[in-house]
């Protein structure tokens, strides 16, 4: 009886539709991030390509003095994509991957952004992680409003009942033929994600798995509760799609209306200003204020003295340092500002289940703003580090022949991996208990009656 | 079709929407929702046009207090500009969170426009922004094909459509009356925004306002009601062609998740992979190829830069550069100003183009889909559109490459060719150039941009009236 139940239900017109339009969206989803994966390899190879060019070329041309060459030269850091985040574009459309930098004032250089279309950013991108997050909660809805309702309003529930099988038996086997159909679904989708994005089977694979059926398990769950109040199919169907626009649409804008009111970062626009300020002033300050500043910096420096008028880049590059100084507290202050936004956000997901998907999906896949956070803080140690290395050799005039510029390669940076299995999950599984918990309840006390 | 059955129909459709005890509470959900969307759209308006105002201030003195020194020095000390927020921009916040609001201009070179709200978000963003336009667009529907979707279906289950036909009503009569119902309910909600619209521009713009800022608000307002109008007709129209109320709320669910949800990702995703673009280092790249064919100033032997040498010696009749009547070094940089801006700008403008090719799907798509339309024309007129985006770019540009040829004609007129003479010039010249302003576009310009939206609205509201009289002769009245 089951199994024709169930090839009653997968021959359903509403079912077929339901599954072909996922698996369209799925597949023009997985095209889309196969792209997106393929322009940022593009990109990168560009840029190891163009360093070297651009170094050869410089080094040619600018082959007197070590210092000017160095004000022209740019070395990149690349924060090369996972092949994960083609399943979550996240925030990598907006945050570039690959951040060149001259040893000149870091905070002039830290927020440039790469191009892009503001209206593709605007209506956001079809990525798989649309398609689970928004498109299947809406397949689950379609399939599981009417399980108990339509045996009621189709006045087949009495022909169940004096039949031996138990009803609560047939409620439960509807709802695990619904979710084997949709767990296929994701299952086929995640399987082609990959094979056509490349995604390595590791941990992190796994932490999106399990993350993604805890999610799917989520929409089974309120739809269960719902279901279990017994009300007409009309009355469950709106209840589901409301929670559905409650949950996708709502929420999220009122929790992003919350977090860009309570925590503006007006530092961003303060540190540029500073910046630009605490280099440029000091072309018109006596040399050893600017002197004085930069050895507090750097005592090791100090064997290095100005003689004489003339130009020197050694004051030159002390001035760009002292740019970056005096914008530090203001740089370090919308740090800590966007770690706050990150924070929060996290925090009101977990009673989200749809927020906490998304951010938690876009972490998995390196596309979120922790990612970007540590991306920007290891372009300042690169910086850092190109700047201590390059010092000396400008301070000592050293000649530009001296060096061997063909080592500097393309650097890649990798951000520490590491997976908060509880709070990845535990909010998912919390709110799966309580909603199937209550569905049990109700139905109990209906047996009961 | 007769005014006063109209009316009467309308009025009894609108005695049952609040029947419904559904409806007073949705309209009051999204009534709170409005009111708060209206506070906060207000809220960033205000902050972000003090922040942004106190620092370009804080700019401008700058600019103004540096001590005398030499002009190309004051070309890379430069400038920052930030973008300035349209005072409807408080009613639809369009793309404005994901272009950014600063960006340094200098000599030589075009910085990225940067520090977008987008950059600063944790990926909540990319649900969307709660502001009144995005309330009315997606929101409002939704409790029109909530009140409409039974408007006929229910009579007819309820065998009164029949009564209603026998009595002389005619289809046309009977879906105008039940559009105009629907859309008086909205207008409970939609007379306040009205209202609180105006009063907030006006608050926002000072009670400085423009017969150009007025015609954009009545349009703004126009559209919506129209918009209004157009769900609400379809809505019945669906209605009276479902053969039962559910089958009618489903298909409206339907179209309302394909349409307003998925259609206008798919769509632009479409865009953008048809038309591939340039990332910013291929854009450089070309950029810098591009000019090092035209001319590159940096390298000594360039044959460009040589030629204007020799003919600047000849026409002077001088032997060495140091005897021309002006400033050398000045003339060389602003012809290499002149060379890469004009080089930039042709990449930028092809850029762009590129970005409209990937709209233009949306854009078409509004023929389709009547939200794109209103999301395109809406976005327009608040200032936070696509046109706006690019406007304050050629803006932007425009006044950087005033800044850096103003420099270099100082440079030129006021330097000495000599090393040892004077090379710094009094800084009463900085107060001469004067400050950034930002200049809105005119709403005729929004016009000719938006006219494939506003063709899409009228093609919508068009074709439902045509349906309305010629489908209606196969409507059934059972």
């Amino acid at each position: 009886m089951y199994t024709q139940m169930f090839r009653n239900f997968i021959r359903s017109g509403a079912a077929i539709i339901a599954v072909l339009f996922i698996l369209t969206a799925g597949f023009a989803s997985l095209v889309i991030g196969k792209r997106y994966l393929a322009k940022q390899q593009e990109v990168i190879a560009q840029t190891a390509v163009h360093q070297q060019q651009h170094i050869s070329k410089h080094v040619e041309y600018f082959n007197k003095e070590t210092g000017l060459l160095l004000y022209y030269l740019k070395f990149s850091l690349v924060n090369a994509p996972r092949p994960l985040s083609g399943l979550s574009i996240g925030q990598r459309d907006v945050n570039p991957s690959v951040r060149s930098v001259n040893i000149r004032n870091l905070e002039n250089q830290q927020y440039d952004t790469d191009l892009s279309n503001p209206s593709n950013l605007l209506l956001g991108n079809l990525d798989l992680g649309f398609v689970m997050i928004y498109l299947f909660p809406l397949i689950i809805i379609i399939f599981t409003y009417n399980i108990f309702s339509e045996e009621t309003e189709g006045g087949t529930w009495n022909m169940i009942r004096i039949q031996a099988v138990s009803p609560l038996k047939l409620l439960w086997h509807k709802l695990l033929h619904r979710a084997v159909v949709v767990y296929s679904l994701a299952v086929v989708l995640l399987l082609s994600a990959i094979i056509i994005l490349q995604v390595p089977l590791n941990i992190t694979l796994l932490a999106v798995v399990c993350l993604l059926v805890l999610y799917l398990l989520f929409w089974f769950s309120l739809s269960y509760w719902i279901v279990s109040w017994r009300k007409s199919s009309g009355f469950n169907a709106i209840c589901m799609l409301a929670a559905w626009i409650l949950l996708t649409i709502l929420t999220p804008t009122f929790v992003n209306s919350y977090i860009s009111n309570a925590y503006p970062v007006p530092e961003a626009l303060q540190t540029v200003i500073k910046q630009r300020q605490g280099y440029h002033e000091k072309w018109d300050m006596d040399k050893s204020v600017t002197m004085e500043k930069f050895y507090a910096h750097y005592p090791q420096f100090r064997k290095y003295q100005l003689k004489g008028e003339e130009f020197k880049w050694l004051w030159y590059y002390a001035m760009q340092q002292i740019g970056d100084d005096d914008a530090a507290q203001y740089s370090k202050a919308l740090e800590e500002k966007l770690r706050k936004r990150e924070e929060i956000s996290a925090r009101i997901g977990m009673a989200l289940p749809v927020l906490h998907t998304q951010l938690s999906l876009n972490d998995l896949a390196g596309s979120g703003m922790k990612d970007h956070l540590l991306f920007q803080d290891s372009v300042r140690h690169f910086h850092e580090k190109m700047r201590l290395r390059f010092y000396p050799e400008i301070f000592e005039e050293r000649p530009v022949s001296s060096i061997d510029w063909s080592s500097f390669t393309v650097e890649y940076f990798t951000a520490p991996a590491g997976i908060r299995w509880v709070t990845l999950l535990l909010p998912l599984i919390v709110i799966c208990t309580l909603l199937s918990g209550l569905a049990g309840y109700n139905l109990y006390r209906f047996r009961q009656e | 079709m007769r005014p006063r059955i109209i009316k009467i129909i309308a009025f009894q459709q609108w005695k049952i929407s609040f029947r419904n005890k559904a409806v007073p509470v949705l309209t009051l959900v999204i009534g709170l929702m409005l009111i708060m969307a209206a506070f906060s759209g207000w809220k960033i308006y205000k902050d972000q046009t003090t922040i942004r105002t106190k620092y370009s201030q804080q700019v401008r003195e700058q600019w103004l207090n540096n001590p005398d020194k030499h002009p190309h020095r004051m070309a890379h000390y430069g400038y920052l500009v930030f973008r300035s927020k349209h005072p409807l921009s408080f009613f639809d916040f369009g793309m404005e969170s994901f272009t950014g609001t600063s960006v340094f201009l200098e000599a030589h070179r075009q910085n990225s426009v940067n520090f977008s709200e987008a950059g600063f978000s944790t990926g909540i963003l990319r649900f969307g922004e709660l502001h009144i336009a995005m309330i009315l667009q997606l929101l409002l529907p939704l409790l029109i094909f909530f009140l409409g979707f039974n408007a006929i279906s229910a009579e007819r289950e309820g065998n009164t459509l029949k009564v209603l036909l026998c009595q002389g009503i005619s289809w046309p009569e009977l879906l105008m009356g039940k559009t105009l119902g629907i859309t008086a309910v909205t207008l409970v909600l939609y007379l306040p925004v009205i209202l609180a619209t105006i009063l907030l521009w006006l608050l926002l713009s000072g009670f400085n306002i423009s017969a150009d800022d007025a015609i954009r608000l009545i349009l703004l307002l126009i559209t919506y009601l129209l918009y209004f109008m157009i769900c609400a007709l379809a809505a019945v129209m669906v209605s009276a062609l479902s053969r039962t109320s559910k089958a009618s709320l489903i298909a409206l669910t339907g179209i309302w998740i394909t349409l307003m949800i998925v259609l206008p990702r798919a769509v632009q995703a479409l865009g953008a992979h048809q038309y591939p673009t340039p990332s910013r280092l291929a854009f450089e790249t070309a950029v810098e190829e591009d000019l090092v064919k035209a001319g590159d100033s940096h390298n000594p032997n360039d044959p460009h830069y040589a030629a204007i040498k020799d003919s600047l010696l000849r026409t002077y009749k001088v032997d060495s550069v140091q005897q021309l009547p002006f400033n050398y070094g000045g003339f060389i940089m602003a012809e290499g100003e002149r060379i890469s801006a004009d080089i930039y700008k042709k990449h930028q403008y092809d850029l762009i183009r590129t970005y409209e090719s990937q709209n233009n799907f949306a854009r078409y798509a509004a023929f389709a889909d009547p939200y794109i339309a209103v999301k395109n024309f809406s976005m327009a007129l608040a200032g936070t559109g696509f046109a706006s985006y690019t406007d304050f770019q050629d803006q932007v540009e425009d006044f950087r490459y005033k800044l850096a040829q103003r420099m270099n004609r100082l440079q030129m007129d006021l330097i000495s060719n000599d090393k040892h003479g004077s090379q710094h010039i009094s800084h009463e010249h900085w107060a001469e150039m004067p400050d950034f302003r930002y200049t809105f576009r005119k709403t005729g310009a929004i016009f000719r941009h938006e006219a494939l939206s506003i063709a899409a609205m009228l093609c919508w509201t068009a074709v439902l009236l045509i349906l309305l009289f010629t489908i209606t002769k196969k409507f059934r009245a059972l």
